[in-house]
């Protein structure tokens, strides 16, 4: 109650002076201070605050801004607050930095929830091909049958035919399943063979769709946010994603056999488990998560 | 009268606490169905490794809902978790014609468990939204329900998706926790 009290106060009365005492004392804006005073992704996130809660109609629009208007917006910015470029040189290079980051993710966002919601369709040609180049990177020396088999439990569906299989993640499910055996082939045949294990296995594709749903569901939380500010230099594009996903899926392989659960029935309880893991790791401003191979 | 029975008098009784198992082939909607009963987002699930479990009130009843997977896999584990169950609910796909010979095999074989004798059930012929389901006088037919002598069992179509229906099976599930046969 205190502490949202003292927000509500913070936000719209003493920001305001505290900003205007500083700028007194430096001569500079917030956002010149911020620029000067981090880095990385702890910077762009500190930028991305300052933006928000700014009363200012152009610095506001500036965190939606396309990727081809981004450096206009920067100069439109600098007018605003009378940033001189000759004094600060370095001023524009980093606000254009940190608005290609800012926009890029929220654009990510789009297009990650495009193909989510994209359900997987039987009839259409490119969806079945995928299918089955998928089948063909995990399993090279084995011809399916047919298109609806008991096989396709090999390399760990539910049933006989895979399309009932990606539901809530729709095609996002197999372009990511597809990605990770295509970039990544040695590692995912080796987890695969894991996932075989006669006590501690368990069904292969439809873990990778619930690592599916792990990664939307921190990009859609801005969880991921600090990780690819610190990770991509500019915007995060599908292919970033991509290798987010491939990160989980080798950690949480390494992650299930460390902790040897009991069985299949407590896949959950351990998802659940790793997903916090992960969480924490992505509090830390420092924080790149990517492969160690 | 003392104070502390008064007192315990003014504690109201707790809910009475009911074991549920949710059970039914891969795709039939038992996660969804679990989530809707708890009012939860329906647009993102995933497959069910393993099982999921929520507590849900209702009318004076704390349900605790077991959704185990429907993999072939992991059916053989459906077992681990029948102890003490008062009312088993079996998800149907309705519109999955392909696999009524299936899922009728599966619910007899549960009918015939032991641990699961005289244990009142509801049977769920899901997915009523879409166009080509079967209507649930057809299912009760061909999986031969009426032949179901050794408990109380109901037939409830419904939409996981749109809820439609599923607080009636509810309802009836309610009033029949106390129907075990012994």
């Amino acid at each position: 109650m205190l502490i949202s009290m003292w927000r509500y106060l913070y936000r719209h009365f003493f920001r305001f002076w505290v900003k205007w005492i500083f700028r007194m004392v430096t001569r500079k804006c917030e956002l010149q201070r911020i620029c000067e005073g981090f880095v990385g992704g702890e910077r762009t996130h500190k930028i991305e605050n300052a933006l928000t809660l700014s009363k200012n109609q152009v610095l506001q629009n500036a965190t939606s801004v396309n990727r081809s208007e981004v450096e206009e917006c920067v100069e439109d910015i600098m007018k605003e607050k009378n940033i001189k470029p000759k004094k600060d040189r370095r001023f524009k290079i980093c606000m254009k930095a940190c608005l290609l980051q800012i926009s890029g993710y929220k654009q990510l966002y789009l297009d990650v929830e495009n193909v989510r919601k994209r359900p997987y369709d039987s009839n259409n040609q490119h969806h079945e091909e995928l299918l089955m180049k998928l089948w063909r990177l995990l399993m090279p020396n084995e011809k399916l049958k047919a298109r609806i088999t008991k096989q396709w439990s090999d390399i760990g569906f539910q049933g006989d035919d895979p399309k009932t299989d990606f539901r809530g993640m729709g095609l996002l499910g197999l372009v990511n399943l597809v990605y990770f055996s295509e970039n990544y082939t040695n590692e995912a045949h080796r987890i695969l063979s894991h996932s075989n294990h006669p006590t501690l296995g368990y069904s292969y594709a439809i873990v990778g769709i619930n690592l599916t749903e792990m990664a939307y569901s921190l990009l859609k939380s801005d969880a991921l946010k600090v990780h690819f500010y610190n990770s991509v230099p500019s915007s995060p594009t599908m292919e970033h994603f991509h290798q987010f996903y491939c990160y989980l899926f080798i950690e949480f392989d390494k992650f299930w056999f460390e902790e040897e659960p009991e069985s299949i029935m407590y896949f959950n309880q351990y998802r659940e488990k790793f997903h916090e893991k992960i969480k924490r790791l992505l509090l830390d401003y420092r924080v790149v998560l990517t492969l160690k191979i | 009268m003392g104070l502390l029975s008064i007192l315990r008098k003014l504690k109201s009784a707790p809910d009475q606490e009911v074991r549920i198992l949710l059970l039914g082939l891969d795709n039939a909607g038992k996660t969804t169905l679990l989530k809707q009963l708890a009012s939860e987002d329906i647009s993102h699930i995933t497959p069910t490794q393993g099982f999921n479990i929520k507590s849900v009130q209702s009318q004076g009843f704390k349900l605790n809902v077991w959704d185990i997977g429907g993999q072939r896999k992991i059916r053989p584990y459906w077992r681990n978790y029948f102890e003490n169950t008062d009312v088993l609910i079996y998800v149907i796909d309705s519109a999955d014609r392909k696999r009524f010979e299936e899922t009728g095999q599966e619910l007899a074989e549960l009918l015939d468990e032991e641990k699961l004798s005289g244990v009142p059930v509801l049977i769920f012929a899901n997915k009523q939204d879409l166009l080509t389901a079967a209507p649930a006088s057809e299912i009760a037919e061909g999986l031969n329900l009426h032949t179901i002598r050794d408990r109380v069992w109901q037939i409830q179509s419904c939409s996981a998706l749109t809820s439609e229906g599923v607080q009636d099976g509810m309802n009836w599930v309610c009033k029949n926790v106390n129907a075990k046969k012994k």
